[in-house]
């Protein structure tokens, strides 16, 4: 190995290590000595010389209204976002599964079915997440309203985006429509490499095809849907944009992102807000430890 | 299927009443199934498209409008026409965002291909250590850093004397670092599937290894860089909450946020919302059309973030 050649693999390195060093680590390392210390707008231009306060805005954070359990009618970001982190994770990858299955049939289009079924999850999520606003519209021009009142389902106008226990329903119904066909090509990638003739033992053993899903597709796609599962689960906790612009964060809809932003940039306290986003780091790396830890036993022992 | 299974089953006597009962149930689900998730995702594409082509009045009517009686341009001039009452100029938006996304798709291209040939043909020390802290750099979630990189930047700016806020610049370096640790993951991957053989020769042929790279490495990568071209640029394009932060002036706003600050006026116009957004949308999905090949690979192996 030349000197030479190593100087020039830093060299080439070097302009990507200074972004992603002075742009994501280094951040990283300043959003915990910001979650210590009391930093407002006030003294944000003198931010090293902010006071150091301990675990003051934890406990500020843990003992917020917005953020603490106050009951069922006031859950609180944390459970919020449990709660809608894993229903929504949960229902993408059941909607994913049940389109690669339907994309795993040959039929006449279906490449083009396979490109539209894409289209959410590559749409910006500003259109797509006005759409539905539009689409659920209180005014007599919304189309749900519109509908449901025309079955008689409904008496009046309702915005049910503003509905406390409907609109968090409503914004993961809205992930699981966005961010299905991420789970749908990954699965659909496994399916179309489990052999054939798994399938045909089974049908000489006369197994029907809920049998053959069952003893054969699933066994065969768990890892990627456990894969999946926890990707999905790690990008959907850290999701900022779909519930606020859906939502604002408002009626029952409020998770830690949302209020990690609120804390910041309406309240201006950023080292509350820096404290909430460490508490949601924490609580993804124990989670995160926790899963690879079982799925790891789980993988010795078969 | 065997013949002597089928033979046996056909003896039986119900085989193919038994054959077509559970063929026309499945396919009857299956079409079902296929028309629900169809009419399901194009539907909102439908409205949003046919609302931006609606008037005000039929936007605001007493029921939705499913077909526009014409295609009235009101809200497109209400964004392009200077003549047009509370005309909006989203061709300056327009500029702006393709201001940000190109460069950000350029230059991470460049960089990271230069970052991903020494990872995959340079050997040298902290390599390994370099590939796996691209790795969990990429798990840091962007509401983690964006109160940090706001207060470093105000600090940056009050010291050096030059304005972060609405600062195109900013939002370049932060859609970079955003994208850069995945692109240099996926494109070392890709240099490690060409052949060394081929870059050796033209070393030994006299080669310097940038004549290298530029003659061989890329020619040989045109797919890989295409797919990351593309996706930085959906990324930059669509990007939403650091732009929300750092953009303050009108002037700079990208159309993520002009879109979000008409939806947010005090009388609602639908239609110009739909009509921006439709703007927006359309080169994204003639985009993905377009390299859908390239692109569904990419998916998979996780490029996006979101």
């Amino acid at each position: 190995m030349h000197a030479s050649e190593v100087r020039l693999a830093w060299l080439l390195i070097l302009p990507t290590a200074v972004i992603v060093f002075g742009l994501i680590l280094f951040p990283a390392i300043f959003s915990v000595w910001i979650s210590f210390h009391k930093i407002g707008l006030y003294n944000l231009n003198d931010v090293f010389h902010a006071p150091f306060i301990g675990f003051d805005n934890y406990k500020s954070v843990l003992n917020d209204f917005a953020f603490k359990w106050g009951g069922p009618n006031q859950w609180g970001a944390w459970v919020t976002t449990i709660f809608y982190s894993f229903i929504s994770t949960f229902i993408t990858l059941i909607g994913g599964l049940i389109a690669a299955i339907l994309l795993n049939r040959p039929f006449r289009g279906r490449g083009l079915a396979r490109s539209v079924f894409l289209f959410p999850y590559v749409a910006p999520v500003i259109s797509v997440a006005f759409v539905w606003r539009w689409l659920l519209d209180p005014r007599p021009s919304g189309v749900l309203n519109h509908i449901l009142i025309n079955l008689g389902l409904l008496e009046t106008q309702q915005a049910f985006l503003a509905t406390r226990g409907l609109a968090i329903w409503l914004v993961i119904i809205f992930q699981a429509w966005r961010y299905f066909p991420f789970a749908m090509l990954m699965i659909l990638a496994r399916l179309q490499a489990i052999d054939d003739t798994l399938y045909e033992a089974a049908a000489v053993d006369g197994a029907n095809s809920w049998q053959k899903f069952i003893s054969i597709t699933i066994p065969q796609i768990r890892y990627v849907l456990g894969a999946i599962f926890l990707l999905r689960l790690l990008w959907t906790f850290n999701k900022f944009d779909d519930i606020w612009l859906l939502t604002g964060g408002g009626y029952g809809t409020n998770v830690l992102p949302v209020l990690t932003y609120q804390f910041s940039f309406n309240m201006y306290d950023f080292g509350k807000g820096a404290a909430t986003a460490m508490i949601m780091m924490a609580a993804l790396v124990v989670f995160i430890i926790g899963y690879v830890l079982i799925i790891m036993r789980n993988s010795e022992e078969s | 299927m065997s013949t002597s299974n089928l033979h046996e089953r056909v003896n039986k006597g119900n085989f193919i009443d038994h054959l077509a009962k559970t063929l026309s149930w499945e396919k009857f689900l299956f079409a079902v199934g296929l028309f629900f998730f169809i009419s399901m995702i194009i539907f909102p594409f439908y409205w949003m498209v046919s609302s931006s082509f609606k008037s005000g009045a039929e936007i605001a009517g007493r029921a939705p409008v499913y077909i526009p009686s014409s295609l009235r341009l009101d809200a497109y001039r209400e964004l392009f026409d200077p003549a047009w009452k509370s005309f909006q100029n989203f061709g300056s938006n327009i500029v702006n965002s393709l201001l940000v996304a190109i460069p950000t798709a350029l230059i991470a291209v460049v960089l990271s291909i230069m970052g991903a040939y020494a990872s995959a043909r340079l050997h040298f020390k902290g390599r390994e250590w370099i590939l796996n802290g691209v790795l969990i750099v990429y798990l840091f979630p962007a509401v983690l850093l964006m109160i940090p990189l706001f207060a470093m930047l105000s600090k940056i700016s009050q010291t050096f004397g030059f304005n972060v806020q609405d600062n195109l610049v900013i939002l370049v370096l932060t859609y970079l670092a955003q994208t850069l640790p995945v692109a240099l993951y996926m494109l070392t991957n890709y240099f490690r599937t060409i052949p060394d053989e081929i870059e050796q020769a033209a070393l030994i042929d006299g080669c310097t290894r940038f004549e290298v790279i530029w003659r061989v490495t890329i020619p040989l990568a045109i797919p890989a860089l295409v797919t990351v071209g593309i996706y930085t640029f959906m990324i930059a394009w669509n990007e939403f909450l650091y732009a929300f932060i750092f953009l303050n002036d009108r002037a700079t706003f990208t159309i993520p946020i002009k879109i979000n600050t008409i939806f947010n006026d005090p009388s609602p116009r639908p239609h110009v919302v739909m009509a921006a957004s439709t703007i927006m949308t359309i080169p994204i999905i003639v985009l993905f059309l377009a390299f859908e090949k390239y692109l569904s690979q990419g998916l998979t192996s996780g490029s996006v973030k979101g």
